[in-house]
């Protein structure tokens, strides 16, 4: 067959030129001097040593974790129960809804950082330069991704139907979406919550411009720490790299299992 | 007084009118069918009884109590659905005790009542297998088997054997009215198919345009329709005009005159006597163990039933026949 080779090519050139860059930069993190020469003069795990005992990297990392657990928490608690009201009690307002979730892709981060910056600087609310106003900020980059999937999800099933047979049964409304739409539900949901997560653990602008080193993430650290040593960043980007392969696996893993079922 | 009780029912829905003014009583441990073509309302009614919908006006009693204004779940009401509507993420036995959890019964008794009803709707061995598992029958059993478990007052099935094919339709029918009559459940069937309707129930009520237009036994709805509507919808019918009542058999209707196919006798050739009406055929159809000939008689077209002995039986068409009505078969309707 001629088609294959062919396409096993492309394929192949298409990986070689994701994993490059990647590799590479696994390559130098584990690099022990590498100057002058084709190959490093030998490896080492110096940098990733140096990386995970600097309090300064562990406490951004932790930073970041806090922030995207806490906005995810406080997603899936507001917008779990606002997709189920609207499909089974306002299925007009899914209209609305899909608006409302492009809004956050609408304007750049950059334009509406500077408005977020002006409102929340002072005056009621002044929350800039703390964690509060980045999982408000994060809380409108979750809400499409999981909007979408739990749209989906309650689309896919007869909701009505369910919970008619589950209010039938002697289930008041709560407990009918407790224990029937919500199992429908889960798996999608952890999916999209794995992969918000992936996504709001590499933000950069938002947390830079509102907050910045007043509650140093990751990425904020990565950024003020990228004129020291490029083994070093090199390690930082590995480690997060790796971070984000293993929850990505996780959730697709998990996406698998449900189109399984 | 009877069981259920229900009167002066109305539903609309964004200004249309689904039904009016439905008034009708079931009695305890009756089969009753609401049959009606797609959109006479007959659903909405069901959902109504159900507690699913809310009716505008009129009222609903079960043995004495009016449930008008109380919820679904403490309507004591059970209810199949025509797409199962299982829970797809539980196994068979979960689907089927969750009635009975949210009573909160100990769990030893939902174990016992669930196993009893799994062996009524023979279901042994599907306990841990989820819907996405089952066949179309064994789903529609499934449902069957978590809506009778919690001993509901009354078992509502909105059309349960429409999405199946035919074997097991016929399957399941058979098994439904077994089980209904072992339990002396009071049921209210919906469905559109006369046939099925006609099998399972011990009255028909026959809905058309949101009103019941004719409520009596099976028998007599077949028999003796009470409308154009009924005659029609319940299977073929012959419906002559006043001119052509008159014409053949001298009668003079102010409605129409209703005679079904399987009614009248078709005379061979020779085989006619005086007084027997003249006819021709004109085509045949083959329905299997019945023959149905087009005859023209007196200018009047007519369908004729007969039942199908053999290639050597069959006439054709153009042959010269005699056609025979008993008085008693013929039916005056609105």
């Amino acid at each position: 067959m001629r088609a294959e080779w062919w396409h096993r090519l492309v394929v192949t050139v298409l990986l070689v030129l994701l994993a490059l860059p990647v590799l590479a930069t696994l390559a130098y993190s584990l690099a022990g001097n590498w100057g002058a020469t084709i190959l490093p003069d030998g490896f080492t795990l110096h940098w990733y040593r140096l990386l995970w005992a600097d309090p300064r990297f562990l406490t951004a990392f932790g930073h970041s974790l806090a922030v995207s657990v806490a906005t995810l928490a406080l997603a899936a608690l507001v917008i779990v129960p606002a997709a189920f009201v609207v499909f089974y009690r306002f299925p007009a307002l899914d209209r609305g809804m899909n608006l409302l979730i492009l809004l956050p892709f609408a304007v750049p981060p950059v334009v509406s950082s500077v408005g977020l910056l002006q409102l929340y600087a002072d005056g009621a609310l002044p929350i800039v330069g703390t964690p509060w106003i980045l999982i408000g900020c994060y809380f409108t980059i979750a809400l499409p991704f999981m909007y979408r999937t739990l749209a989906d999800g309650l689309r896919g099933m007869r909701l009505h139907d369910l919970m008619d047979a589950a209010h039938l049964l002697g289930a008041s409304t709560p407990r009918a979406f407790v224990l029937v739409v919500l199992p429908g539900l889960r798996k999608g949901l952890t999916a999209s919550l794995f992969l918000s997560f992936s996504f709001l653990l590499g933000e950069f602008v938002f947390a830079n411009i509102l907050v910045g080193t007043r509650y140093e993430t990751l990425q904020v650290y990565l950024y003020s720490v990228r004129m020291t040593s490029g083994h070093f960043t090199s390690a930082i980007v590995i480690s997060y790299f790796f971070f984000t392969l293993v929850l990505t696996w996780f959730a697709t893993r998990l996406g698998r299992q449900e189109s399984q079922v | 007084m009877s069981f259920v009780t229900v009167s002066g029912l109305a539903k609309r829905f964004a200004g249309a009118t689904v039904f009016e003014n439905v008034g009708f009583s079931l009695e305890q441990g009756e089969f009753v069918t609401l049959l009606g073509p797609s959109g006479c309302g007959k659903s909405t009614l069901l959902r109504c009884l159900a507690g699913l919908n809310r009716p505008d006006a009129g009222s609903i009693h079960v043995a004495g109590e009016d449930i008008t204004d109380v919820v679904a779940q403490r309507r004591g009401i059970g209810m199949v659905f025509q797409n199962y509507a299982l829970f797809p993420t539980m196994t068979v036995e979960a689907n089927i005790g969750f009635g009975l959890k949210m009573q909160r019964l100990p769990g030893a008794e939902v174990a016992r009542r669930v196993a009893e009803v799994i062996g009524l709707v023979e279901l042994d061995g599907k306990q841990t297998q989820y819907p996405h598992q089952l066949s179309g029958g064994q789903r529609q059993r499934v449902a069957l088997a978590r809506a009778l478990v919690v001993e509901p007052r009354i078992l509502l099935l909105d059309e349960p054997l429409s999405a199946l094919d035919a074997r097991i339709r016929k399957n399941l029918r058979d098994q439904l009215r077994d089980i209904q009559r072992r339990l002396g459940l009071t049921t209210l069937f919906v469905t559109h198919d006369q046939e099925e309707a006609l099998i399972l129930s011990d009255r028909i009520f026959v809905m058309d345009r949101g009103r019941i237009v004719q409520a009596d036994a099976a028998e007599t709805v077949y028999t003796e329709p009470a409308t154009e509507f009924v005659a029609r919808f319940m299977g073929s019918c012959n419906l002559l005009d006043s001119a052509d009542s008159a014409r053949l058999f001298g009668r003079t209707v102010s409605g129409r005159l209703a005679i079904r196919p399987e009614a009248i006798e078709l005379l061979a050739p020779g085989a006619a006597a005086p007084g027997d009406l003249p006819a021709t055929v004109r085509e045949h159809q083959l329905l299997g163990n019945v023959i149905r000939y087009q005859v023209e008689s007196l200018g009047a077209l007519l369908l004729v039933d007969r039942l199908n002995r053999g290639r050597d039986d069959v006439l054709a068409p153009g042959s010269t026949v005699g056609l025979r009505v008993r008085g008693e078969d013929m039916r005056e309707v609105a």
